[in-house]
């Protein structure tokens, strides 16, 4: 498997090449970008930002509600013993149990869900390079064909202040 | 119709003599745990006299008053307990289940009256004592709670014997050792249930009022207060 | 502009991990005799009873409770303050967040094990547990007791995920900086991480909902650890206010640890090029503020049960006001307001030292204020005949002790394995604003490079 990529220190470098890789007409979902920090100021990292995290954790969170549900009401009616003259089915102190599942129903979701959409834990691609957690950020394309590597190759060095580098 | 057992208490009638607490530690099992412990507060006794003085010295009059556990109909410590180990039997004991217990101690503090009490180390008896234990009362472990049972081993044998030979429970031959063995008839028991009981009767006197009654946990055990007592040459 | 000058950022957080002194490990072996020492007394306590405690008939409940909600309330410090200062975007925070989340992690890990220390039979305490059983029965629900349980195992999972996110990309630069076995542990630990687009995303939002979701909770469990005691009728336990009260109190002794904990970092790590004079001075304010909060409760509480004048209450009342606990309770007053009030309120003794004295003084009024909280009351219920009292017996004394020295150990070795400063949040704390943005930068912004 082939990879081109390019290391730049600075990240107005990285969105020029970005933009380069995208004017040889790759496709936006197989240009890589790897940073050790966010930039959320830049073009670049705005890829991928759509998410369904909110509502996952939403959703974990009814499930854990309805969970929570259950799990009081049914095993208190299992083996009905009355204590201090409260109902069966205490609805005021369930309450509380059902709160707390609801948010562990939505924290659990949310780490999940972050963990499977961010494809962790897994193992690191050919195309990461020890340099991106020192700073660099790394633009490159996975698996190119070797014309369309070529000129991969072309178009990263056009930007100034990079060192490409391609893995045969 | 259950029953709904129940007490009352005449405080006319109490001298202090504690022969109920005596009654009590030898039909429950409940151990002595010595001088040292008792005075560090780890002394048990599912029934206990308060002594109270009242006015001052000389006027000053001693004034006593059993208390063991109300059993309550509301019992807040039933509804404290996380492993349901104290929960209301449907004849409306106020029950403590040894081995459900893992001793929280959570009951102990939610109880108003302080009659809850709890091992701190496992139950001994100095020999000979162990051979007058009562075949009918677990023993209990270190770690967990015990309380009054208003005899309940009594009630179940004196059920089952009625069952037997098909007959009714007679209102006062069923009684709990402590007031078996009270002298003044200070304390009355029996089903609140039956109209006809003395204690049902008893405890709708108007000398009677419950213990700590503002607090709302409906206790079954009536204390019949003291009357108006003259000294001769007042009169 | 070169990015990669970072890395002495990088270098001065990661150098604990790679170089220890002997101090250190000194300082472990003391700490963790003490910790050794708190295990061989709960041995003893399990073999012999609980009755090897100071705890009787009535006061059932004694140090292990007071303990059980000091360390409760200290675990406020991270989470909960972290959570806030992330949603409100506060950028002083970034130096901050992840010592504070720690203190949290542990703090509970540490407090939920006093329950369970002072159960009469704590081999039994997994039947809190809703579970299946041969025995057919379910917790009681209506226990606060299994109130705690729920709350407690819902703030640690969401706690721990709150403090190991973000630490994803600090390992994965950790993994690559080294070699050999740590390579291979940080690279595990790291997971794979590569810095792509989709995977900061991910993290960030995560990270956004995980802080929406951890604040109610935070509040629920100290409002729940106050149930334990406002549930019971028992003389000034019975009050609406506990909730608030608690809560307060949890985050007033959480900003105290957290200041503590900071200014024994800057110190022993030689952080002083990130832990600025300003920290100390805006937690500070923090402080200044919960102090003022907490004296305020406290009045509300003894106002309204002065005024009640109800006789089994004011028996408390009077015990804690001028009674046999009055040299407590006053000791508390002083630690908690009168010592910290004037030091935080003043500029010129808002200093690093200034706030470090009041927060040790918060720390020492606070867990009076739990055993305040705890022992008059039960000393004195209702009934007269049934009044008490308590002494802590050496056992309670040393699990205490040793408690604290598993919290300075714990903290100790985690700022061994983990940069204690967020690396990456460092990174984006420096990064010059596009143009836009630079309008609304502040005047802390230069507090944030790390070098001039």
């Amino acid at each position: 498997m082939k990879a081109v990529y390019a290391l730049y220190t600075d990240p107005d470098a990285a969105q020029l090449a970005v933009d380069a890789l995208r004017a040889e007409g790759v496709a936006e979902r197989d240009i890589v970008v790897m940073s050790s920090e966010p930039f959320e100021e830049y073009e670049f990292s705005h890829r991928d930002k759509a998410t369904w995290l909110h509502w996952i954790a939403g959703g974990g969170g009814l499930l854990g509600m309805f969970a929570g549900y259950l799990l009081t009401s049914t095993t208190q009616q299992l083996w009905p013993l009355v204590t201090s003259g409260m109902p069966i089915v205490s609805t005021w102190p369930n309450t509380i149990i059902v709160f707390e599942m609801t948010m562990l129903g939505a924290i659990l979701a949310t780490v999940i869900a972050l963990f499977v959409t961010a494809s962790l834990p897994s193992r690191l691609s050919q195309l990461y390079d020890n340099a991106v957690t020192q700073g660099y950020i790394l633009v490159g394309v996975d698996g190119p064909s070797d014309e369309l590597a070529a000129r991969l190759d072309r178009a990263l060095a056009s930007v100034e202040g990079g060192q490409v580098k391609s893995i045969a | 119709m259950a029953h709904r057992w129940g007490m009352v208490v005449d405080l006319d009638r109490c001298t202090g003599c504690e022969a109920c607490v005596t009654a009590c530690h030898a039909e429950n099992n409940i151990p002595t745990v010595g001088a040292a412990e008792a005075a560090r507060g780890r002394a048990m006794h599912w029934i206990r006299v308060e002594r109270y003085w009242e006015g001052e010295f000389p006027e000053a009059r001693l004034t006593f008053r059993p208390v063991l556990c109300q059993q309550c109909d509301n019992a807040p410590c039933e509804a404290v307990c996380p492993t349901y180990a104290s929960h209301q039997t449907d004849e409306g004991l106020n029950a403590q289940v040894y081995n459900r217990c893992i001793g929280t101690r959570y009951c102990a503090n939610a109880c108003m009256y302080n009659v809850r009490f709890f091992n701190f180390f496992h139950p001994q008896w100095e020999k000979p004592l162990q051979l007058q234990l009562n075949p009918d009362v677990s023993l209990r472990e270190a770690g967990v709670m015990e309380k009054c049972t208003f005899c309940v081993q009594r009630i179940k044998a004196a059920k089952s014997e009625a069952r037997a030979e098909e007959r009714e429970l007679v209102d006062g031959a069923l009684q709990p050792a402590c007031a078996q063995a009270c002298p003044a008839g200070a304390l009355v028991f029996g089903d609140l249930n039956d109209p006809e009981s003395r204690v049902a009767r008893l405890s709708e006197s108007p000398r009677g009022s419950k213990l700590l009654e503002e607090y709302g946990a409906e206790p079954k055990i009536t204390y019949l207060q003291r009357q108006g007592w003259h000294e001769p040459d007042a009169q | 502009m070169n990015r990669t000058r970072n890395n002495p950022l990088a270098d001065d957080l990661v150098r604990p991990l790679f170089h220890t002194s002997v101090w250190f490990y000194g300082a472990v072996l003391v700490l963790a005799t003490v910790v050794l020492a708190g295990a061989a007394a709960w041995g003893y306590q399990l073999w012999y009873g609980i009755g090897v405690a100071g705890i009787n008939w009535p006061v059932f409940w004694g140090f292990y409770l007071t303990n059980f909600v000091f360390w409760i309330g200290i675990s406020h410090a991270g989470t909960l303050i972290s959570a806030i200062l992330r949603l409100v975007n506060a950028r002083w925070r970034r130096p901050v967040t992840r010592c504070a989340e720690v203190i949290t992690v542990f703090a509970l890990m540490i407090g939920a094990m006093f329950p369970i220390i002072h159960l009469g039979r704590p081999w039994l305490a997994f039947w809190l547990a809703p579970y299946p059983s041969a025995r057919e029965i379910w917790p009681n629900f209506r226990s606060p007791l299994v109130w705690d349980f729920f709350a407690i195992n819902t703030y640690l999972t969401g706690s721990l995920m709150f403090l190991l996110l973000p630490m994803i990309p600090d390992f994965a630069l950790v993994r690559d900086r080294s070699t050999g076995w740590r390579r291979r542990i940080y690279g595990a630990l790291a997971l794979g991480w590569q810095g792509t687009t989709k995977q900061w995303h991910r993290l960030e939002s995560g990270m956004q909902i995980m802080a929406i979701a951890i604040i109610p909770v935070a509040v629920s469990v100290h409002t729940i650890v106050s149930f334990d005691f406002s549930m019971a009728t028992v003389p000034m336990w019975h009050s609406t206010i506990f909730g608030p009260y608690f809560v307060a109190g949890a985050i007033f002794s959480g900003i105290a640890a957290l200041i503590v904990a900071m200014a024994a970092l800057r110190k022993l790590l030689h952080l002083e090029a990130y832990l600025h004079p300003v920290h100390f001075e805006n937690l500070g304010k923090l402080l200044l503020l919960m102090s003022l909060l907490w004296a305020y409760f406290v009045f509300a509480e003894r106002l309204t049960v002065w005024y009640g004048n109800e006789h089994s209450e004011m028996a408390v009342f009077w015990a804690t006001q001028r009674g046999e606990y009055a040299p407590l309770y006053w000791a508390m007053v002083v630690c908690n307001f009168v010592i910290p009030f004037p030091i935080l309120a003043l500029r010129q003794l808002r200093t690093i030292a200034g706030t470090v004295v009041a927060s040790f003084a918060v720390l020492i009024g606070m867990w009076l204020e739990r055993f305040l909280i705890i022992v008059p009351s039960l000393a004195h219920k209702p009934l007269p005949y049934t009044w008490g009292d308590y002494a802590p017996q050496p056992v309670e004394i040393i699990i205490m002790v040793a408690t604290f020295a598993a919290m300075i150990l714990l903290y100790m070795l985690f700022s061994k394995f983990v940069p204690i400063i967020s690396i990456w949040e460092m990174k984006v704390g420096n990064q010059p604003h596009p143009p836009v943005v630079t309008e609304a930068e502040d005047e802390l912004a230069g507090l944030w490079r790390a070098r001039p």
